[in-house]
């Protein structure tokens, strides 16, 4: 991997901070680069940066690459790393940190979208019926269709049923979406930045989704 | 013994044949299993808010009803002891409970069906229910979400608890390698090519082991595993050919359920030699 003089002005010391103040980031600075995240991930060898090295970036605040690498989406959320960290750090709780984040930054991607996809059916309906949840994702993945045989194999096993499942009554999951709606509201204003394109250095005054 | 029961979304879908087990083993053993009544999807992993996430299942847990809530499937039960760990802190708990008609108090105890037959239920109890000791070899398969990040009941590094169950209905737990690594389930949509690389060298681990079949607990597991082994084969140009048997499954056909009851016809990878096997009394690998 070529090396690289980091530049002082593509430090964000805010948006490091903000991380820093998230559940599971109080741990971050003490990372030592021991790396047994990324060799405990079983999918390092795809990502831009291994969670080793986007620990190292965060400590750094170089907040553009982080929020543009695909790490973040590429973790299979195996929490493989997170048991094993000897500085208690957890790399998967800080992927699932860094995605709302990226999404308020304009990221978007195959991922980012099946997660919207899949929050809206829950909101809509309570409960993720498959056929649904895949109907909608490939409204907007053309590539889906590629997956049309195995969803006739799964159909022809009585495993994907047509019909929604939806609960019963579904006040509270309203509200429940609201909680995490308001918390949006205060977050940063979005910006209209596509897939891998850098996003505008600004010093974040963002706030964590999870600020109380 | 009685559990308030959080079925999750994938047992009213493609994890038909998980549910017809469980409510067939279940009601033999006598565990009862009610039903949350309206109950929501714990989100799996696929809602990104943190306080959502925590909130949908913080409402499973209110509605315990005081008992333990007994869950089918890894990720509602991984989303369930992370959201009671998250409720820790008070002011995150309580600004979810004023979204809650029924208060969480903090006290819900999650256990994954693996969990209740092992450690509640007990072993030796259901050693003594077995009619047909199966003979067969099974790999133990945990996927990541059951033991990780917490669990009550077994090692993160290296679970046993699956393996004693399958000695105690007279199967052989086969070593291997993979037993805790990702099947790459939760990437399955979105990124097919890793996926099927990380289901391959899972499968290929335990084939070379001489197992018969992969015992799993969790539905993503089954699905990833079962229903897309073809689409592995087909990349990779290999043959595989290994039944993935749901945990219950191989409970059921060990006390005597028929194996339609059990939803062994619904595998998209054939179950019928791993039966005919089982039926014979002899090692299907032989």
């Amino acid at each position: 991997m070529k090396k690289e003089t980091i530049l002082p002005e593509s430090r964000d010391t805010a948006f490091r901070d903000l991380i820093i103040r998230t559940p599971g980031g109080e741990n971050i600075p003490t990372c030592m680069q021991c790396g047994i995240c990324a060799g405990s991930c079983p999918v390092s060898h795809e990502m831009d940066y291994t969670p080793r090295q986007l620990v190292r970036m965060i400590q750094l605040g170089l907040k553009k690459d982080v929020l543009n690498s695909n790490t973040i989406w590429i973790c299979t959320t195996c929490f493989s790393c997170s048991v094993r960290c000897p500085r208690g750090i957890h790399p998967t709780e800080l992927m699932e940190t860094l995605k709302p984040i990226a999404v308020a930054e304009g990221i978007k991607n195959k991922n980012a979208k099946f997660d919207n996809v899949f929050s809206e059916v829950i909101k809509k309906n309570g409960r993720a019926s498959e056929f649904l949840l895949i109907s909608k994702y490939s409204l907007s993945e053309p590539g889906m269709i590629k997956q049309a045989p195995f969803g006739l194999s799964l159909f022809s096993k009585g495993k994907l049923p047509l019909s929604i499942d939806k609960m019963e009554n579904m006040g509270e999951l309203d509200t429940i979406f609201k909680l995490g709606e308001k918390e949006e509201e205060k977050a940063e204003t979005k910006k209209n930045v596509e897939g891998k394109e850098p996003i505008e250095k600004e010093k974040g005054n963002a706030e964590p989704e999870a600020e109380k | 013994m009685k559990y308030s029961y959080y079925p999750g979304c994938a047992q009213h879908g493609t994890a038909v044949d998980y549910r017809m087990s469980v409510e067939a083993v279940f009601a033999r053993l006598g565990i009862e299993l009610e039903e949350i009544r309206n109950w929501n999807c714990c989100g799996a992993l696929h809602v990104d808010d943190r306080t959502t996430r925590v909130a949908l299942s913080a409402r499973t847990l209110a509605s315990s009803k005081g008992l333990d809530i007994a869950t089918p499937c890894n990720l509602c039960y991984s989303n369930l002891m992370r959201a009671r760990t998250a409720l820790e802190d008070s002011p995150l708990k309580s600004r979810i409970n004023e979204a809650l008609t029924t208060k969480y108090d903090g006290n819900t105890k999650p256990k994954h069906l693996l969990e209740v037959i092992v450690k509640d239920f007990g072993l030796a109890k259901l050693g003594e229910q077995v009619k047909k000791p199966l003979k067969i070899k099974a790999a133990p398969y945990y996927g990541c979400l059951l033991t990780r990040p917490e669990n009550d009941f077994d090692s993160p590094e290296n679970p046993i608890s699956l393996d004693k169950l399958i000695s105690s209905i007279g199967a052989e737990p086969v070593r291997y390698y993979y037993k805790t690594k990702c099947c790459g389930g939760p990437i399955l949509i979105t990124n097919e090519e890793l996926a099927l690389g990380l289901a391959k060298d899972l499968l290929v681990m335990a084939k070379d082991s001489g197992a018969d079949c992969m015992a799993v607990t969790c539905p993503m597991c089954h699905l990833q595993l079962d229903a897309k082994q073809k689409a592995v084969e087909a990349k990779f140009n290999i043959k595989i050919d290994m039944p993935i048997i749901y945990f219950t499954q191989l409970i059921g056909l060990a006390i005597d359920i028929p194996p339609k009851e059990l939803g062994l016809d619904k595998h998209l990878v054939s179950t019928d030699k791993l039966l005919a096997a089982i039926e014979g009394g002899k090692n299907a690998g032989e």
